[in-house]
């Protein structure tokens, strides 16, 4: 058994590794962060995981119910740490999985990796008390600024294969589509893996909580009599003559932990940004990952005071202009685990079940399967055929979105917590 | 973590305690004119707070927190009996305090009328923002009515007196029940409160020796309403170290209720300092709060025990586990008291002295944004000592974070406070919500010409829309 091997498997039970272990693995992950681009490239099959903070044991609960590492593939879109008592055995335990299978499990930053934030919200409290000194604190926070900003989900299947499981409800009158239906969409899971409901494309779909609406059904492929303006790699703004087939498969997802920013209007200027420093204050970095998609139109002033709020109009212009299918990110509470909106362009997925000890809400993660078509070729071009040129038209084309299977799951019981001792009480009570 | 800045602090609380006199908050002497005035914010840098640290502000919030913290010790009667001011024998109250308990009252029984509303949301209910309306509306004919004799006796029939006075005390009061756009509360919103009251005292609206009645016929009803809002329209916690802060929202109950635990006090030597350890005989051990049975033994007597139910009906999980520093401090071996003189330097440090907390406190005529003469004195007299002595262990976090990466946070700034109180731990309260620690003040500084393309941003405040941020 190698030493990261051991490492993990003590940070599987919960106990932090020594300081002189975190210094190297924290040296590893760098090199290997390093060589990553600001938006990575993941191909499908991959499973897309929120916030965390901190709830180590809800972690373990999510890959009880995800599948482990290296077996299924993860994407995980920041916010490891702050708030929760665990956010040093969660973040270093994804952090040794990095290092151990680099292609395995892709780390996005969100805007919990900072040295100013983690300061305020408890990370920082938590290396201090756990360790003694802020070392590890610091190793941390210069792994932080190396993780990417981004990831692109390439070859995600539009179909959606409905699992062989039992229904959560059976109902006769529950009206869930069957497994085999061949337009299946959307298909949520809870964590027993039991069907909660199913949704079909162009469905007429009802859910009180979750915004899911009936797909518009449109076809990109659709001839307009225009002239195709680019078909280059999906979000990129690259032009190709590739593979210019009207083929819907293999539009992309972008995922970012926060969301847009009205200085980036293609994942290209993503590419260019310095990434590698603490996240400033203001700007475009800053913006990727603290902005929140709301019902407003164009951009809004966020309340947190980094950041944007973007309305529908944004993210459709968006993911039009980037060939994208859909926008996932974190960042937000949603009590149901996961969140769509502005008709499904943007979702978003929230990891940390009864967050805080208090919230009550549920956790989500989010399965995008491979486009089995093709024999596993994820076509790069993005068949735009029938787009309108440059300025985007009154009518937005919409791509049609991945299959996507959210399985839902609920905090770890109680039992499985250990018991720590009394630590020395902080030098007020001295 | 230790560094010399807790003795000093300790100093600090023992020293004014130690006094021959009666420790108190001067009352505006009624015969001289005063110019009330509407308080404004002055806070803005790590230089305003090191100001605000040796204003006389400063100086009067802690006499005043001081004074109240000396009289929830258990104290023997003129007869030798133990009056150990539990909150379910209360004392007797004067008209002031009812009148102060009725405008609670009215204020509390608004939440019929601001039902919350049952709608999609993420966290935090939007008809908190009914209720904090129709609050504000009522203010300044509740201040009115229920402060009138302070206000005839310092306004006289002057019109605009009055008006000024009210507003002055308005600004405490709507300052204390949370952010209405933020739909947060916050242990600066308890202090905004304490400093209302402190404004009520210094214009006689309470006599000497009613410090009691004060936090248990007013201070405590006015956490049960905050608890009430709290959970009628999930306010998120404001500001947060998440499990590493003493409590989401709250901080003076558990400096009040470490006392009423405390050994028992001669209520009017003041020759003597308030104890610093040990405890009442008949008390609990503190390791009760972790017991969710014990602290149903203590939690309608005892402000502490109350504040730890109010965390056991809202969070699940092990105590251990959601409330750590409380757990930790829950091991003390040295007494009720002992924790009691922990709980006040911690609030020195982690509310008085944390600029995210303070930076939203104004200042007026009866807080003023002034220098103390007398802490400007001792500030000298300390660089001088320090000249003398050994370069002092420098508190690590002093160093660390924010200082050096920060451009604009206007809390990297912040300077070691003085009077002692360098924060030694970052503990306050705890989280949902993350806001950029260096927007608190300010929110968003004109950023808005963003090259939006779709016309018209912000035009309706987006903040109107808010949800549980992370």
């Amino acid at each position: 058994m190698s030493d990261l091997d051991k490492a993990i498997a003590q940070l599987r039970a919960c106990r932090p590794i020594p300081e002189i272990q975190v210094r190297e693995l924290c040296y590893k992950a760098r090199e290997l962060l390093i060589e990553e681009g600001n938006v990575v490239a993941v191909d499908a099959p991959v499973t897309i995981c929120g916030d965390i903070h901190g709830q180590f044991h809800d972690l373990m609960e999510l890959f009880r119910v995800g599948g482990d590492v290296p077996d299924t593939n993860y994407l995980f879109m920041g916010d490891f740490v702050d708030r929760g008592f665990y956010s040093l055995e969660s973040f270093l335990l994804l952090l040794c999985l990095k290092v151990r299978y680099p292609d395995r499990i892709t780390l996005i930053r969100g805007n919990h990796e900072s040295r100013q934030i983690t300061t305020v919200y408890g990370f920082y409290d938590e290396c201090l008390r756990k360790y003694g000194s802020a070392n590890v604190w610091r190793y941390c926070c210069e792994v932080f600024d190396y993780l990417a900003l981004g990831a692109l989900v390439i070859g995600a299947s539009s179909e959606l294969q409905g699992t062989d499981a039992a229904l959560a409800n059976p109902d006769p009158d529950a009206n869930v589509p069957s497994s085999d239906c061949d337009d299946l969409e959307i298909e949520i899971l809870n964590s027993r893996e039991h069907i909660v409901s199913r949704f079909r494309r162009k469905g007429y779909v009802t859910s009180e909580n979750n915004c899911l609406p009936a797909q518009p059904g449109s076809s990109p492929s659709q001839q307009l009599g225009q002239t195709p303006s680019r078909n280059g790699a999906p979000g990129t703004g690259a032009t190709s003559s590739s593979r210019g087939s009207a083929s819907n498969a293999g539009s992309a997802v972008l995922c970012v932990h926060g969301g847009l920013s009205p200085l980036i209007d293609s994942i290209d200027k993503i590419r260019l940004l310095d990434r590698k420093q603490e996240v400033p204050h203001e700007g475009a970095m800053c913006d990727l990952l603290w902005s929140d998609p709301d019902e407003i139109e164009g951009w809004g002033l966020s309340p947190r005071g980094a950041g944007f709020l973007f309305g529908a109009d944004i993210v459709k212009c968006f993911n039009h202009k980037n060939d994208l299918s859909l926008i996932c990110r974190a960042h937000q509470l949603v009590m149901e685990g996961f969140k769509e909106m502005f008709d499904s362009t943007i979702v978003t997925v929230w990891s940390a079940p009864n967050y805080c000890y208090r919230c009550g809400n549920v956790a989500a993660i989010l399965e995008l399967g491979e486009d089995g078509s093709n024999a596993g070729y994820a076509p790069r071009g993005n068949g735009d055929a029938g787009r309108s040129n440059g300025v985007l038209a009154e009518r937005v084309e919409q791509r049609e979105g991945p299959g996507r299977r959210y399985r839902v799951f609920d905090a770890a019981p109680q039992d499985s917590r250990g018991m720590p001792a009394k630590k020395p009480v902080a030098d007020y009570f001295l | 973590m230790s560094t010399g800045s807790a003795d000093k602090d300790a100093d600090m609380v023992s020293g004014i305690n130690n006094s021959r006199h009666r420790l108190g908050l001067d009352r505006l002497p009624p015969e001289v004119a005063h110019i009330f005035s509407t308080p404004s914010k002055r806070i803005h840098s790590g230089d305003d707070l090191s100001y605000f640290l040796s204003s006389t502000a400063y100086r009067d919030l802690t006499v005043w927190l001081l004074q109240l913290n000396r009289s929830m010790f258990p104290t023997k009667t003129s007869d030798g009996r133990l009056d150990t001011g539990s909150l379910t024998s209360p004392p007797t109250y004067s008209a002031n305090i009812d009148n102060l308990r009725s405008m609670l009252g009215t204020l509390s029984a608004l939440i019929e009328q601001a039902p919350p509303s049952t709608g999609p949301r993420r966290f935090g209910n939007f008809a908190f923002r009914d209720w904090h309306r129709l609050a504000e509306s009522e203010a300044d004919a509740l201040i009115r009515k229920h402060l009138a004799s302070s206000i005839q006796a310092f306004t006289g029939e002057d019109p605009s007196h009055s008006t000024a006075l009210t507003d002055e005390l308005k600004a405490y009061l709507m300052g204390s029940f949370g952010s209405a756009q933020r739909l947060d509360y916050g242990t600066g919103h308890e202090l905004s409160f304490i400093a209302f009251l402190g404004c009520a005292w210094k214009l006689g609206a309470f006599v000497d020796g009613e410090e009691r009645s004060i936090v248990i016929g007013v201070v405590q009803p006015y956490l049960e309403l905050i608890r009430r809002l709290i959970l009628t329209y999930t306010l998120e916690p404001a500001g947060s170290h998440g499990v590493w802060g003493l409590d989401d929202h709250s901080f003076v109950p558990y400096i009040f209720g470490s006392a009423q635990f405390g050994p028992m006090i001669e209520p009017n030597d003041y020759s003597r300092p308030v104890p610093t350890e040990g405890s009442l005989r008949t008390a609990p051990s503190p390791a009760a709060v972790a017991n969710k049975t014990r602290t149903l033994d203590y939690k309608d007597d005892n402000m502490y025990f109350s504040a730890i139910q109010f965390i056991y009906d809202v969070k699940k999980g092990p105590f251990w586990e959601h409330s750590p520093i409380l757990y930790d401090i829950s091991g003390i071996k040295d007494g009720w008291a002992k924790i009691n003189k922990g709980m006040l330097k911690m609030y020195a440090a982690e509310v008085l002295g944390k600029l995210p907390v303070v930076q939203h406190f104004p200042f007026g005529s009866l807080f003023k944004w002034e220098t103390d003469p007398q802490a400007a004195a001792e500030e000298k007299a300390k660089i001088m000592h320090a000249q003398q002595q050994p370069a002092a262990v420098v508190s690590k976090d002093v160093l660390l974070p924010g200082s050096g990466v920060g451009t604009a946070a206007p809390w990297a700034n912040s300077q070691p406070a003085q009077r002692g109180m360098i924060p030694q731990m970052e503990n306050s309260t705890g989280v949902p919500s993350t806001r950029a620690p260096w927007a608190s003040s300010g929110r968003g500084r004109g950023r808005m010409q963003a090259p939006s393309a779709n016309g018209d941003p912000a035009t309706a405040a987006p903040w109107a829309k808010r949800d549980m941020l992370r």
